[in-house]
């Protein structure tokens, strides 16, 4: 028997090759999940005196996270499942968990240029800067707050396996999100709304990315909700993970 | 016992059941070094459920699995890393080129070759000047093509191949079948599930007939047409007077029209 299995490192690199591969052609979406933040961010200028550039920056990186996580990672994924693009790697000598991990350090890369677009935004039409140690511990959360939305859509694409009610979802969420979070942190939908919006998804990793902008304002609210992130990543992956099926057949 | 009867696949006592359906029942059958062995049998009957649990797509409810000496079970990368397998609905990133599905499944079979090696790859299946275009662009043969060449990139010891020649027209179903016996001809097995009784006949030197999740026959097309010409059952499903596979199969399956 002189049967060879394929370094792990190898299987990882042709995937990654290849995931990259297929996201750089899907560049139009990229761009428009880039865009979107950039766009809020500048049509935001008036605020950035009242509320502050942290106040800002953070709810379009937030805006950001959420539409690469919960709609570019949740979609493609629900559609390679459904025209069976899983079941053909997994009969390769492939760990299964090569594959997500191809396909969520793409979502890494991602996640690094939608904050490094809105700095730069920022910058640009805002005149936000921020420390060196701001600059590198915000990339630091939004990874971490990126975490929680990838996860989320990991829990939706295991929920769901019909891949247009993936995406129908997944809509529904970002633009509950989008419009509870944003509005809902203005007080302009009531106070109760207000504190739900705090300690919610959005609401928790929109309050770490302020805190890591300004390092020294961290207070406890902030490691209290830093916690809760991770509490919701950890438990939106678990159920994403054990309810996740690799093909949507039987 | 020489190479050529050595087995590389051996299922035994193999049972796959979807909830309380039970799709494959005490399955046993074994392939050897060099064959082409056909499963055969209606819609429904186990044959993809036997394929997938042989894949590692499913997990038997009972039963081994034992591929070039592995136990697909206890060292499935290694089982797999033996296997070549065409599925029955091949897809492959949508967004890639065809030079580049082959460049990742060489990849993750552990092989580096170069951008001119998978040329004249693609150019052994005369499609090198498809190279640069997107799987879903290529015809169903074309397609049919490319699975098979990804499926066999590793020179694999055994190669799966559900429903290979569905929806091709005659040329490229000849054709597939040549390539088919050329794969054989280096020395691997091929495991085909078909529901072309033609196919079967001509290509297979083996064929196991499952149907309700069993197996009801295991032999060599004409051992089975021999055993069986003189029962009444295959002498009234026989259409031409010349008892045929296919008349074989529909005796012992059932003339009932399957979902």
């Amino acid at each position: 028997m002189d049967t060879v299995i394929p370094k792990t490192s190898t299987v990882l690199a042709a995937l990654l090759r290849a995931d990259f591969t297929t996201q750089w052609r899907n560049r139009r979406s990229v761009i428009l999940t880039l865009v979107v933040p950039v766009i809020i961010l500048i049509s935001w200028k008036g605020l950035v005196a009242i509320k502050g550039g942290a106040f800002a920056l953070s709810n379009s990186i937030t805006i950001g996270l959420i539409a690469t996580g919960l709609m570019g990672y949740t979609n493609a994924i629900a559609r390679d499942r459904d025209k069976g693009i899983f079941q053909r790697l997994r009969v390769a000598p492939v760990p299964t968990w090569t594959i997500m991990a191809s396909r969520i350090c793409v979502q890494l890369v991602m996640i690094i240029l939608v904050t490094t677009a809105v700095f730069i935004a920022g910058n640009e039409y805002d005149k936000i800067t921020l420390t060196p140690s701001g600059y590198a511990f915000t990339y630091f959360t939004a990874i971490i707050g990126g975490l929680v939305y990838l996860s989320l859509g990991q829990m939706v694409a295991g929920l769901i396996t019909n891949p247009e009610t993936v995406n129908s979802t997944t809509r529904l969420v970002y633009f509950i999100f989008i419009m509870v979070g944003m509005f809902g942190e203005l007080g302009i939908l009531g106070v109760q709304i207000h504190d739900l919006e705090h300690w919610s998804p959005y609401g928790t990793v929109k309050t770490i990315l302020a805190g890591s902008m300004e390092p020294a304002k961290w207070t406890n609210d902030t490691s209290i909700a830093l916690l809760l992130t991770v509490l919701y990543a950890g438990v939106f992956a678990t159920i994403g993970i054990q309810r996740f099926k690799w093909n949507t057949n039987k | 016992m020489n190479d050529r009867q050595e087995n590389i696949l051996t299922v035994n006592g193999l049972s796959v059941s979807y909830g309380k359906f039970q799709a494959v029942q005490n399955v046993s059958f074994s392939v050897l070094k060099g064959e082409i062995f056909g499963l055969l049998g209606p819609n429904g009957a186990g044959k993809t459920s036997t394929l997938s649990a042989l894949e590692g797509l499913l997990k038997p409810q009972s039963g081994s699995i034992v591929i070039d000496g592995y136990d697909a079970g206890e060292k499935p990368l290694y089982a797999r890393a033996s296997l070549g397998v065409q599925l029955q609905s091949t897809s492959f990133q949508p967004e890639l080129f065809v030079i580049e599905v082959l460049e990742l499944y060489a990849g993750i079979y552990g092989l580096t070759l170069t951008r001119n090696q998978i040329l004249a790859i693609l150019g052994e299946i005369s499609l090198e000047d498809q190279a640069f275009k997107k799987f879903g662009q290529l015809s169903g043969g074309q397609q049919q093509r490319v699975s098979l060449v990804i499926a066999t990139i590793h020179n694999p010891k055994l190669v799966l191949l559900d429903e290979p020649t569905t929806g091709l027209d005659p040329q490229s179903r000849r054709q597939l079948w040549e390539r088919i016996e050329a794969i054989r001809e280096k020395g691997h097995a091929v495991l085909l599930t078909t529901h072309s009784m033609e196919e079967a006949e001509s290509v297979c030197d083996r064929i196991a007939i499952i149907d309700h999740g069993r197996v009801i026959a295991v032999d060599t097309p004409q051992a089975l047409i021999d055993k069986h010409r003189a029962d009444p059952e295959v002498i009234s499903v026989s259409r031409r007077g010349k008892i045929t596979l296919e008349d074989v199969f529909i005796a012992l399956t059932g003339k009932t029209v399957r979902a």
